[in-house]
């Protein structure tokens, strides 16, 4: 198997395969698919196949087909094999590592201007840790010299790491030390530098800045149709910077009234469609808080174009407005001019409050939740410690909310319209999680990359803000795990429906990987009008390119898709689980469960040896039969079909 | 009361008053139909005829009812055979949702000697459950599940638990029903006969408290199963009734398995037989072969009930997993213990060294694990279910029946590495060595051998480790309902354990989730011999007893007049039984390790014993002047503190075990569960499976195993079909049937289905499946829609932030 014999390194185990390297990633992914195209060979069977795929890092990986103890004898001789435009920026001996696991290592450190690598040959086999520098969130200097002469640098990271090393104090103190060049590189945007990802130049098969198009997404959903309507009134981000170019807008609304309509959207973002029932016609349509203001300010325009969404959906004669934020804290924005929608004001609309917390109480809860389950989990007291850390009740509520705007679209064909404040964190986990399990489409893999590109990217969920690429002010309040709460409302609920997904597990895992790498430029820059400015397409890869060049590893084996398949999960703590193979992965005493695809890879693979052998058979006993005459009546012919019915 | 008779103690069931009288008044009622409540008053004043023992019997052909066609057609209960009828009451309403009574489910309640049971006025509804019994209807509870019979009177305000022989100064207009399977039933007699509904409710209460072991129905179903189908076995007569689990009733199975392991040190010792020496132990045993039969008798004397140390298991390098009691003489224990120690040694091929470990020192004990279980019972059944929400988390983990599952785990695994990473042999003691050590020694072997981890070898460690080495299923069980300090649910916490390790490695085990539940269930059917005694010995002369007064032959196999419930096809076709297949294991073809001996495992071994890996010293102090500078400042600031707890210095299991995670698992070989407390889980399908809330529509785990389970299916087919190109006359090869495998043969519950079929949502498959949540579970709250709890507005905590920080 890989890594057999990887007795305690983390980084040895994350050497071993999967990612894409320099050379090979692009032949790997052909290759991979060739095998796809054909009946997978026997080797696929055998146990060193079963590679714990379960088992995530952030890391591209060295090597992706080579036999683990290759990859090991290859790391105990050889530096890593650098990505394109990767270059060493400094490497230092005589480093101590203080794993939280198996104690001190000293070994080597190498900085680029993507990674640190680490490894220590003292062990065998060697330890390896290899991890992209946007993981980085800060990088301290702890306390000064000690009696032996050691400086400590601590490194917190943003995938639920901290990092501890030590090295001699330097003799020559006008040398910078090797963390003081990884400062500058973890952290290039404060540091006047490029993001690597605009350096990155890998080709791939696959060009992920296909994956959306607005136009095609909305005709998808039969849109333009009667009701609704495709405006490029923000063709230039004009009627409102954080949108996208492309709006769809109920019919009988003029653009120039989206103009006035604009003025009292906080930021002129103003309720556009996300969603709509294929049916029914019933909409999911989103926007920021109505500017109301403490003196309940009201805007003709806006009533009436709330009306027009209602009215664009025959079957219903109300319309639901999801407030995503506590009432509390909905009213407290009416001082800073912002509000809620009065049902006075709103005939036929219902207003619910859905209770999700503010980015900071999700960055405080999330916070916790690190101090509980790393680098150790307390051997008592641990359902206790993580109720209090209040990370899966935050999970619950957004899925909650979730879960009533897709009742009331799906069992209610009623239209809903979603906001929070700005309308670009809490609204988009809102109207993506209930899109996913009101359309089938967004839990296949493209159909996801898609909702991703749509509700998030280019609706303007701040990414650079929210997670601080490259960025050492670290305790940045605009930070918050907003996205990582999404992905991880989207792990529950592959948990609940585990064969209603097309993804697996380590395709989320990769995403929020990536998330932070800055490796892609997927997740770079606020918005779609940045993202346009700074010619990301054109500079950077998309992530989707490099997981669509090798779709098989991200896929579900175990996926059906059914038709008409609305997901109700059921959003209870009883079900709501902590996702250990995210939070814990870097723990050496959590191994990845037995991954259940990988079994089930291993019984197709079986199953197509066997459909081979029937067939072959098939054709010598038909061919014997046509040659001994035709005493059987019979019909020798007919293929045998695979499979049969059975009630 | 003749009436009563059962069987040859009847006479110990206490006398119940007027249990049957109301019959004749009830059909007066039935007749005008009832609505007739202003008069039912005279007619229950009406004398009643006086009992006769026809009354019960089924088909009640009187000329009464030859002249009115009654309003609704006639509810009759199916009867096993020997089972009768009690007491009955009509017109009563079964709810199935407090919220309204829309769904509820109007017939009949019935109680028999074996069940309560309640026959539909209408046609079955919708939902069916898709495990379906073939001793007990969907709406049957056996007596010995009941836990706890509740009657209320709702205008009154009344409520009492009702025990044996009791009485009721009130009409009950509610009969609650606790189950040990933890359902919840509930019944309304707002139409029903008030005095009818009355005699039901006492007369449950008093046959779910038999008043010895004889009177369980077991014993009267069992001998008349024996002579009705005694025809049929005497064709087709197979050794053990065709039992494959072996019972451990005699020499050849213990033989068997001292070959299976190469236990070439230990040998089979009748010295018990008869039970001369101890009461609780087998007739056979295996000991030392260095320990004469003499030594064993005179040392029988120090153990705790006589209980000799007794062999489980041999790993492949010699070392062996033995159990024993205390020994009570403090003189003699340090002499007794020396010279099992060293007999135990010389069995060793390497002279290897012996550990002893104490349960009763490091485990919870038995009154533990109880309380623990009611409290998780609690939570999960009867608490209602939006308002246990919140706390959740903290209330799982304030029952402790998690950390109990845990610590078992934990243990087991620490004996596992005196076994196979010490190689050293192991003692388990335990007081009586009845309870823990029961649990212990099954997880150690399930652990390190995968024949247990096939069905009959689960099967026979369960027969082995628990039946047969003398756990007190009747006590612990409390099937009579007697002594309340003796239950303790120790093997519903061994199958949780097991779950776990399922959990973990779902492609291990032979068998599935559903069928630890099936297995837990069987418990509370008192039909099989398997749980009804507290020893082998009561075991063996309560069978010989009833075999007397049953008239079966002498000589005739216990397994045959009174079956364990290894034997599925008492409960289940063999259709259902196919839900205990784990597609995964079955399609890996993993056969081989059937019968076979104990796989050597493959993994390198390590001297772990010297491992304790310190941290130079000098770097344990850079750590400690770490923390001295690290204070908090804000809680943005305080993020680096859990890095700076000094590294802890691993234990040498605990080294042994992380070298373990950092390979791929052996399926085959070793298996460790996980042990941190983030990966034990409350096992969902067991705790919530009637739970109506939490029970997922068109999802849960079973949606993957129907997919495996129909892939599994095609390669079944595919094989057989492979046979049969290749069959015995090759020169006149039949074209194969397209079928397959007849379906009786199938070993998957899902069949694949034709290729061009559009998928559709698997509408019958939820999380309870296959189980179904409806009307198992009726508790006094509000139910609904699994929406509708949203909307009553979820409760949340008030947050610590302020409010002001809500500008995004």
């Amino acid at each position: 198997m890989e890594k057999s014999g990887s007795v305690d390194s983390l980084g040895s185990r994350r050497s071993s395969s999967r990612q894409p390297s320099v050379d090979s990633l692009s032949s790997t992914a052909t290759s991979r698919s060739d095998r796809s195209a054909q009946a997978k060979p026997p080797s696929a069977m055998s146990a060193d196949s079963v590679s714990t795929s379960a088992e995530f890092s952030p890391e591209l990986r060295v090597k992706p087909k080579a036999p683990a103890k290759q990859v090991l004898r290859e790391s105990d001789k050889e530096e890593p094999q650098l990505l394109p435009n990767e270059t060493v920026q400094d490497m230092a001996q005589d480093v101590t590592y203080f794993c939280p696991f198996t104690g001190a290592l000293r070994g080597t450190v190498m900085v680029t201007n993507y990674r640190l690598f680490f490894k220590c040959m003292d062990r065998e086999p060697a330890f390896v840790l290899d991890l992209s520098l946007g993981v980085v969130s800060r990088v301290e200097k702890i306390g000064s010299a000690s009696s032996r002469g050691d400086v400590s640098y601590g490194l917190v990271c943003k995938d639920m790491r901290n990092l501890r090393f030590a090295h001699k104090q330097m003799e020559d103190t006008l040398r910078k030390s090797i963390f003081e060049v990884l400062i500058k590189f973890a952290f290039p945007v404060s540091n006047g530098l490029q993001i690597f990802a605009f350096e990155y130049g890998q080709v791939f098969p696959e060009n992920g800045w296909k994956v959306y198009d607005a136009v095609s997404e909305y005709k998808r959903q039969g849109i333009p149709n009667e009701s609704w309507r495709i405006t490029k009134i923000n063709d230039h981000y004009e009627l409102c910077d954080t949108y996208p170019s492309t709006l769809a807008v109920p019919v009988n609304i003029p653009d120039e009234e989206l103009k006035r309509l604009a003025a009292f959207r906080a930021k002129g973002r103003i309720p556009v469609l996300s969603w709509i029932h294929p049916e029914s016609q019933a909409t999911v349509t989103r926007c920021s808080q109505p500017m109301v203001g403490i003196n309940g300010k009201r805007s003709k325009e806006d009533e009436k174009y709330l009306q027009a969404i209602m009215d664009a959906n025959a079957q219903s004669h109300k319309l639901f407005i999801f407030d995503a934020r506590p009432s509390v804290n909905a009213v407290a924005n009416k001082m800073k001019g912002g509000g809620y929608e009065s049902e006075d004001a709103y005939q036929n609309a219902e207003l619910v409050f859905l209770d999700i917390h503010n980015i900071h109480v999700m960055r405080e809860s999330l916070r916790k939740l690190k101090d509980v389950v790393y680098p150790n989990i307390e051997d008592s007291h641990w359902l206790s410690n993580l109720e209090s850390t209040h990370w899966l009740e935050h999970i619950k509520l957004i899925l909650a909310g979730a879960l009533r705007i897709a009742d009331k679209v799906e069992s209610g064909k009623t239209s809903v319209v979603v906001h929070c404040s700005d309308g670009w964190d809490r609204t988009a986990q809102l109207t993506s999680l209930a899109m996913l399990m009101l359309d089938s489409y967004y839990r296949t893999i493209r159909g996801f990359e898609v909702l991703l590109e749509k509700e998030w990217l280019s609706f303007g969920h701040r990414f650079q803000l929210r997670i601080g690429h490259g960025d050492k002010n670290h305790t940045d309040a605009d930070r918050s795990p907003v996205f990582i709460q999404f992905i991880d409302c989207v792990w529950q609920l592959t948990r609940q429906f585990p064969a209603a997904f097309e993804f697996n597990e380590y395709f989320l895992v990769t995403i929020l990987d990536h998330l932070y790498s800055c490796l892609f430029g997927t997740f770079l820059c606020n918005s779609e009008q940045q993202r346009h400015k700074e010619e990301i397409p054109k500079r950077t890869v998309s992530l989707w390119s490099y997981i669509n060049s090798q779709l098989e590893e991200f896929t579900n084996p175990l996926y059906v898709n059914y038709s008409n398949h609305v997901l109700f999960p059921v959003v209870s703590l009883r079900h709501l689980e902590l996702w250990v193979g995210y939070y814990i992965r870097w723990n050496p005493r959590m191994r990845p469960q037995e991954p259940l695809h990988q079994r089930y890879k291993e019984l197709l693979a079986k199953r197509a040896e066997l459909q081979k052998r029937v067939d072959e058979l098939q054709r010598e006993v038909t061919n014997r039969s046509a040659s001994s005459s035709s005493e059987r009546a019979g019909s020798p012919t007919r293929s045998i079909t695979p499979v049969q019915t059975f009630v | 009361m003749d009436r009563f008779e059962m069987g040859p103690r009847s006479k110990t069931y206490k006398k119940v008053p007027d249990l049957c009288m109301v019959q004749d008044a009830d059909w007066q009622r039935y007749k005008m139909g009832h609505h007739c409540e202003g008069r039912t008053e005279t007619m229950f004043s009406v004398k009643p005829i006086k009992p006769t023992f026809k009354c019960y019997l089924p088909p009640l052909q009187t000329d009464v009812k030859k002249t009115i066609e009654p309003p609704i057609k006639k509810l009759e209960p199916k009867l096993l055979p020997g089972e009768i009828v009690v007491n009955e009451v009509n017109f009563v309403r079964k709810c199935i949702s407090a919220e309204s009574s829309q769904e509820d489910l109007w017939g009949k309640l019935i109680c028999t000697n074996f069940k309560v049971s309640f026959i539909l006025q209408d046609a079955p509804p919708k939902q069916k459950s898709h495990l379906s019994h073939l001793l007990l209807g969907e709406h049957d509870i056996p007596l010995t599940c009941l836990e706890q019979v509740v009657t209320v009177n709702d205008t009154r305000g009344k409520k009492k638990v009702l025990g044996s022989n009791q009485k009721l100064k009130f009409n009950p207009t509610e009969l609650i029903l606790y189950c040990k399977d933890l359902r919840i039933l509930r019944f309304c007699f707002d139409e029903a006969g008030p005095e009818s509904a009355k005699k039901v409710c006492l007369a449950i209460a008093h046959y779910s408290h038999p008043a010895d072991l004889h009177l369980l129905f077991g014993f009267e179903y069992q001998g008349r199963r024996y002579h009705e189908s005694k025809e049929a076995r005497v064709n087709g007569s197979t050794p053990r009734g065709g039992l494959r689990t072996p019972i451990f009733d005699r020499p050849s199975d213990w033989d068997r398995e001292i070959k299976r392991t190469s236990a070439s040190g230990w040998r089979v010792c009748s010295v018990n037989e008869s039970f001369d020496i101890s009461k609780s132990l087998p007739e056979y045993i295996v000991v030392p072969v260095s320990l004469a039969d003499q030594d064993l008798k005179r040392y029988s004397i120090f153990f705790t009930d006589q209980r000799l140390p007794l062999w489980c298991w041999n790993h492949p390098n010699g070392s062996a997993l033995v159990r024993m009691a205390s020994i009570s003489d403090p003189v003699q224990q340090r002499k007794i213990e020396q010279r099992v120690f060293t007999a135990i040694t010389k069995s060793h091929p390497q002279r290897s060294d012996v550990f002893k470990s104490d349960l009763d020192k490091c485990l919870p004990n038995i009154q533990d694990i109880q309380s623990s279980f009611v409290k998780v019972r609690h939570i999960c059944v009867i608490d209602p279910f939006e308002e246990s929400e919140e706390r959740w988390l903290s209330s799982i983990e304030t029952s402790r029946w998690l950390e109990h599952v845990r610590a078992f785990l934990k243990h087991s695994a620490e004996i596992v590495y005196c076994l196979d990473g010490k190689n050293a042999s192991v003692i388990l003691q335990e007081e009586e060595d009845r309870d823990l050590n029961c649990v212990v020694s099954s997880l150690v072997q399930l652990m390190l051998d995968p024949q247990y981890r096939s069905l009959t070898g689960f099967q026979s460690l369960v027969q082995k480790e628990w039946v047969m080495a003398g756990h007190r299923f009747l006590d612990r069980c409390n099937h009579l309902k007697k002594n309340d300090k003796e239950e303790s649910p120790l093997f519903m916490l061994f199958l949780d354990c097991v779950w776990q390790m399922m959990n973990q490695y779902p492609a291990a085990f032979e068998f599935t989730e559903t069928y630890l539940t099936v297995l837990s269930d069987s418990m509370w059917i008192p039909l099989f011999s398997t749980f009804l005694f507290n020893s082998p010995k009561q075991r063996a002369q309560h069978l010989i007893d009833f075999a007397k007064n049953k008239a079966i032959p002498a000589g005739e196999d216990q397994a045959v007049y009174f079956p364990p419930v290894w034997d599925w096809s008492q409960q289940f076709s063999t259709k259902d039984q196919t839900l205990f297949n784990n597609p995964m294991y079955v399609g890996k073809g993993a056969a081989c390790v059937q019968n076979g001996e104990v796989k050597t495992f493959t993994r390198t071994k390590r001297n772990y014993s010297s491992s304790v890996r310190a941290t130079p010293s000098s770097l344990r102090n850079g750590l400690k002047g770490g923390e001295e500078t690290l204070t908090r400042r804000g809680s943005l600031l305080s993020e680096l503190k859990p890095d700076f707890s000094p590294v802890k210095v691993e234990s040498p299991s605990e080294r042994f075990f992380r070298d373990l995670f950092s390979q791929p698992a052996d399926q085959r070989g070793l298996l460790i569960p996980l042990l941190m407390p983030s990966h034990v889980a409350l096992w969902k399908l067991y705790f919530l499976r009637w739970v109506p809330e939490a029970c997922i529509p068109k999802g849960g785990p079973i949606t993957a195993f129907h997919k495996l389970s129909q892939l599994v299916d095609e390669i079944e087919i595919l094989q057989s079909q492979l046979r049969q190109y290749k069959g015995p006359s090759p020169g006149s090869t039949p074209l194969p049937s397209p079928g397959g495998p007849p379906v009786n043969q199938r070993r998957m519950y899902f069949k694949a289905s034709p290729q061009n079929d559009p998928p559709t949502p698997p509408d019958f498959l939820t999380s309870s499946f296959p189980f179904t949540p409806m009307g198992n579970l009726c508790r006094r709250s509000i139910h609904g829609t699994p929406i509708s709890k949203f909307l009553n507005g979820a409760r949340i905590w008030l947050s610590t932030e302020t409010l002001a920080n809500d500008t995004v």
